[in-house]
Order: structure tokens, then C-alpha cells, then sequence
């Protein structure tokens, strides 16, 4: 089956963890992922310039580390994004922002995305909350 | 056609629970994680609220997040991340009270 899964909550947040769970369960489980969407606050899981303490899992670095390792299509929400500072270099440039915090494997795109792979996948699964 | 409903807020902090309980279709199931599983504990309101929704074996909670809060579950069949994904293909939508 193919799953398109939306996370909705920063790599701090426990959502953003167990969005990442279920997307390895997924894989282990023989089903695909058509897309993953990073949405709203969803989009700082999804910027490198994290750092998080020695004592707890560096949750971003492991989105990072699935998705590469997968080869997934990982796209974050344009708008979303420019509005937390989360910018790829080709953004970085256009508005004259001193850094970059979205290399590869992500995509910046729009909301077109979310909708597109709703209707890909047979399950959409939206991650959020406590 | 049946859905699948995702709470992961406290009941303790808004009305989520109490406006899913009260959507909740007769062939629906209930996922509690994060902060929702505090539901489970005896004694309280919205574990009352629970019991009186009587779902039976509709009603589940991610085992972790019982874990991490020492809660144990009399109420709730209790699924790890692979029962999580069968959970979301037995449904025909999953809806995450976001």
C-alpha cells in the first residue's frame, strides 16, 4: 500500500518523532511512501541547522538520514518554510538571507504537493500534537 | 466507509477528546498517543468519558507513549508502530485530530 504521511510539528516536538516511526514501520512493513509533507511548524524537522542536546535524539538528523537513506520525496511547504527562516540556497539568494538550512534531500514546493500525494497514496497520515 | 482517529493532545487541555467521542461513527476506532494516552487514567474524567463511550475494541494506544507515562491500559488494546500501520489500512480514512 502507499502511504503519503504530513508532519505538522518541529523535530523537538514528540509528534515529529513518532511521525518518523511510523514512516520507518511503513517501510519495514513492505508498504511504500509516496510522499512525505512538511507543513507548518512541521518544516523546522526538516532544517539542518538543529542542534540538539547530547542527552536526546537528534530526531531531524534522523529524518535527514531517512529520507537520504530511502531515496524519498521529502517535500516541505514553500510558504511555510520562508516564514520560519527555513531556506534553501536558491531562496537564501533571491531574498539576500545570510544562510542556508535546507540542503539536499528536501524539496521545497507548495501546498499543490500535500494534495497530489493525498490522492497517490492509499492512507494519508497527518503527525502533530504532544 | 470507516476512519481511523489520531489524538495526541492531553484531554486535560481542550475539548478534542470530548468532540471526537462525540463525532465518533459506530464502525470507528480511536487511536490514543502522545499526551491523549493520559486519558487512560483510572479515576479521571476523561477516562470516565471513555468507559461511557464503551468502544470495546475500537479503542487503542500506542504502547510507547503508555510506557513513557507509567500508564497501563485496562480500556485500550494496545499497538506498537507496525499495529499502527495495519490500523490505518483496516480504516478507509485516518483523521488526525491535529
Amino acid at each position: 500500500m502507499k502511504f503519503a504521511i504530513a508532519v505538522f510539528s518541529p523535530a523537538h516536538a514528540p509528534s515529529s518523532r513518532r511521525a518518523l516511526r511510523f514512516a520507518e514501520a511503513v517501510l519495514a512493513g513492505g508498504h511504500e511512501i509516496a510522499r512525505l509533507f512538511f507543513y507548518q511548524d512541521g518544516v523546522h524537522s526538516a532544517s539542518a541547522n538543529i542542534v540538539a542536546p547530547q542527552d536526546e535524539l537528534d530526531v531531524a538528523a534522523q529524518w535527514r538520514a531517512f529520507v537520504s537513506d530511502h531515496r524519498l520525496d521529502a517535500v516541505v511547504c514553500i510558504a511555510a518554510a520562508l516564514r520560519r527562516g527555513v531556506l534553501d540556497d536558491t531562496e537564501a539568494n533571491r531574498y539576500q538571507r545570510p544562510a542556508v538550512n535546507l540542503p539536499m534531500p528536501w524539496e521545497l514546493s507548495g501546498l499543490g504537493q500535500l494534495h497530489e500525494a493525498a490522492q497517490l497514496a492509499d492512507r494519508l497520515v497527518c503527525f502533530g500534537g504532544d | 466507509m470507516t476512519t481511523l482517529h489520531v489524538i495526541a493532545h492531553s484531554p486535560f487541555g481542550d475539548e478534542r477528546l470530548a468532540s471526537c467521542l462525540r463525532l465518533l461513527g459506530p464502525q470507528d476506532a480511536l487511536l490514543l498517543c502522545g499526551d491523549a494516552t493520559y486519558a487512560l487514567q483510572a479515576g479521571t474524567e476523561p477516562f470516565a468519558a471513555l468507559q461511557a463511550a464503551n468502544l470495546g475494541e475500537r479503542l487503542f494506544a500506542l504502547a510507547e507513549d503508555l510506557q513513557a507515562r507509567a500508564l497501563d491500559s485496562q480500556l485500550a488494546k494496545v499497538v506498537d508502530y507496525p499495529a499502527f500501520v495495519e490500523l490505518t489500512l483496516h480504516h478507509d480514512k485516518v483523521n488526525s485530530w491535529l
